[in-house]
């Protein structure tokens, strides 16, 4: 090789080629790793949306069924429950009341007892 | 000019720089100048307003019984645009929206961005149709939360508690009046959806969150609610009056513990009900009330010192001759007190107390005990009755308006003016709200008792209460609203029927009683009223007709509130059979 043609080489610097291949690396490695979390975010998100969803869904079938409980112990279903035979309504016994206020007497002297038998007086 | 190589790549640059200056151009256009309009137009594409429904509030008795609540339903709606194949999404969804499948492709191929293809389907429709079209991978139906008002316990109580309209707002009842705290405000979010309608999460916006709508308890207690329908049903389906009306209230607060009339309605159909089914008759409806209220007229003229506790008044022995009439007693009387005025219900005698006070001190009493203004009770449409003043009065007026004629009143007025009798003397403002409670049980407001004020001394009420009670005894006009047990104390009232052509109906009759029990500590104070009961005129009476339901209803109240008896009972059924034994052997 003559002294010319040598003069027009360039030569190849290591180190910047280095440095340029590092930034570079950093550089994509960086935009990958925005991809990543910003994919994360988004399956984050769906799921936050997916169980809200779900807790939507739940709290309405919690209210249906609140609702259909509602109705099915409300009073004018169960006086239809008593009059289908359904359910049927049993006296207290006397002995199995437990009283906060005074007992009345019985009924042989003539007092009625607040919660009297029906079927005495019939 | 020379066509040189130079010149060439001249004119190629110079073409180049000018597209390319076109297209910055266009860019800052794009970017700068109309970005206002993009952006705008970007986010309506994009974004969306969604609204967070609130829940409406809850109604409770006072015990905590539910009143009125929401069933969660789902309002079915199409976007157009994103159905692709509305043929085979009207063969998956048709049977589950119980419509016909052509009817249903019809409507969907309008292409319109938002149809309402059904209301009210049930949550759990709604969820199975929802799997069936993503099982079927089709898409273009949404379902937006919605939710219907609804009432367990069905006509009972239908005319305090009320209904909503399509809207949602009360429009009658306790819906009504207390819209304001159980609608609740509706929050709202900004969201981004992408191509198929689906929210992109990330890109939420701001947020307003709903604020629920505030739970009401009212006063009423459901246990003597249903003692209070039931036996108002029976009395509606036996004497077929032309409608009933039904209160019972704690004289010693003013709430009211129940509140009924018939005829009625469910307020869950409210479309099923004709407009004469929907009045509160107990607040909305005026009748002359009758001789229940003497009362008044004994008060006033026991207060003012017109008269005492030995006064005699001379009751003309049955036909007294005043202002050109003749006005009569149902018996004829000699002297007789305010005592026995009251318990044989003496027209004369009261229209004479009335002559003693003098019209205006009379009228005077007539406001005081709260006729002729509203109540003021939490329920809408309420009226204030009719009371004229003494200037427009004629000369019979102050002999007809004693014993309940020339007057007109609503049932509450009615049951709020025997209250002041039951608890010593005071006028209390009816209540039908107990307290506004948040989503906690925490209590938002709430309502003590209020009273209006002081009508008559407590002496004085405790006299005319216990000539009440002689009503209900032994010579009294009210013996059948005797309870086994207790000392009742009530008055009757029997008003001829006002007609709508002028003068009175003849043969129809406007029948009430109101009383209280016990007497010594009144628990709770109970009217009946029943307007044109189909039984014989002869029979035809408050104290035979109302004050037998007054009866039935105010022993099994008794029961119900657990109340001791103070008396000694006069038994029925096996217990008198066994006493009347005793009695014999002896």
């Amino acid at each position: 090789m003559n002294a010319n043609r040598r003069k027009q080489v360039n030569p190849v610097h290591l180190s910047s080629l280095i440095r340029c291949m590092l930034v570079a690396l950093f550089v994509g490695v960086s935009a990958l790793f925005f991809l990543f979390i910003k994919n994360q975010q988004f399956a984050l998100a769906e799921e936050i949306r997916q169980m809200e969803r779900k807790i939507a869904n739940v709290r309405s079938q919690n209210e249906t069924l609140l609702a259909h409980v509602t109705e099915l112990s409300s009073r004018r279903m169960l006086q239809q429950r008593i009059a289908e035979g359904f359910i049927s309504m049993k006296l207290i016994q006397d002995n199995a009341i437990a009283r906060l206020t005074p007992p009345a007497q019985a009924t042989a002297d003539g007092v009625l007892r607040t919660a009297f038998n029906e079927g005495v007086r019939q | 000019m020379r066509w040189t190589a130079r010149t060439r790549t001249g004119f190629a640059c110079a073409a180049v720089a000018m597209v390319f200056t076109a297209y910055s151009a266009r860019l800052v256009e794009l970017q700068v100048a109309k970005h206002k309009e993009y952006s705008q137009m970007a986010a309506e594409k994009h974004t969306m307003r969604q609204v967070i429904h609130a829940r409406r509030g809850l109604i409770f008795d006072r015990n905590g019984e539910l009143l009125a609540s929401n069933l969660p339903v789902r309002t079915v709606v199409a976007d157009g645009s994103h159905v692709k194949d509305p043929a085979a999404l009207a063969r998956v969804a048709a049977p589950f929206l119980g419509m016909d499948e052509k009817e249903l492709c019809a409507k969907l191929t309008s292409g319109r961005k938002y149809i309402v293809i059904r209301h009210e389907l049930a949550e759990e429709t709604a969820l199975a149709l929802g799997k069936a079209i993503q099982d079927a991978n089709l898409r273009g139906l949404y379902f937006e939360p919605d939710a219907v008002r609804t009432y367990p316990n069905g006509q009972m109580l239908g005319h305090v508690l009320g209904f909503l309209n399509n809207e949602g707002a009360g429009i009658q009842g306790v819906e009504m009046s207390m819209e304001k705290s159980l609608r609740g405000q509706d929050g709202y979010r900004y969201i981004e959806h992408d191509r198929t309608g689906r929210e992109i999460m990330l890109y939420r916006g701001q947020e307003e969150p709903a604020v629920h709508g505030l739970n009401v308890r009212l006063t009423i207690d459901m246990g003597l609610q249903a003692i209070l329908e039931d036996e108002l049903d029976s009395a509606f389906k036996d004497l077929r009056p032309e409608m009933a009306v039904g209160i019972i209230m704690d004289p010693n607060t003013g709430e009211i513990l129940a509140m009924t009339n018939r005829p009625c309605f469910d307020p869950n159909h409210p479309g099923d009900a004709k407009s004469e089914q929907m009045k509160n008759r107990a607040i909305i409806d005026m009748v002359e009330p009758g001789s229940t209220f003497k009362i008044v007229v004994a008060s006033g003229a026991l207060n003012e010192g017109k008269v005492n506790e030995k006064t005699s008044i001379y009751c003309e022995n049955g036909a007294f001759a005043y202002g050109g009439r003749i006005l009569r007693d149902h018996h004829g009387y000699g002297s007789m007190g305010v005592h026995d005025i009251l318990v044989k219900s003496s027209n004369i005698g009261s229209a004479k107390m009335a002559l003693m006070m003098g019209d205006t001190k009379f009228y005077e009493y007539v406001k005081r005990f709260g006729f002729g203004d509203r109540t003021g009770i939490e329920l809408p449409g309420e009226i204030p009755g009719l009371v004229h003043p003494p200037h427009r009065w004629d000369k019979l007026t102050i002999t007809r308006m004693p014993m309940g004629q020339s007057v007109a009143v609503t049932p509450l007025q009615m049951t709020m003016g025997m209250s002041v009798i039951a608890n010593g003397g005071r006028l209390l403002a009816p209540q039908i709200i107990r307290s506004v409670e948040d989503s906690d049980g925490s209590v938002v407001v709430s309502k003590p008792p209020k009273v209006v004020r002081e009508v008559v001394p407590q002496k004085t009420a405790r006299f005319v209460s216990e000539a009440l009670t002689g009503v209900v005894g032994e010579g009294g006009t009210a013996q059948l609203a005797k309870i086994a047990g207790f000392t009742v104390a009530g008055k009757t009232g029997t008003a001829q029927k006002v007609s709508p052509s002028g003068g009175y109906a003849q043969g129809k009759y406007v029948v009430s009683f109101v009383g209280y029990l016990p007497q010594e500590d009144p628990r709770f104070v109970c009217l009946v009223m029943l307007d044109d009961a189909k039984v014989a005129s002869n029979l035809n009476y408050g104290g035979l007709v109302a004050a037998p339901i007054f009866s039935r209803i105010g022993e099994r109240a008794a029961r119900y509130l657990d109340l001791v008896p103070s008396l000694r009972a006069e038994p029925t059924g096996p217990l008198a059979l066994r006493e009347q034994k005793q009695e014999r052997t002896n």
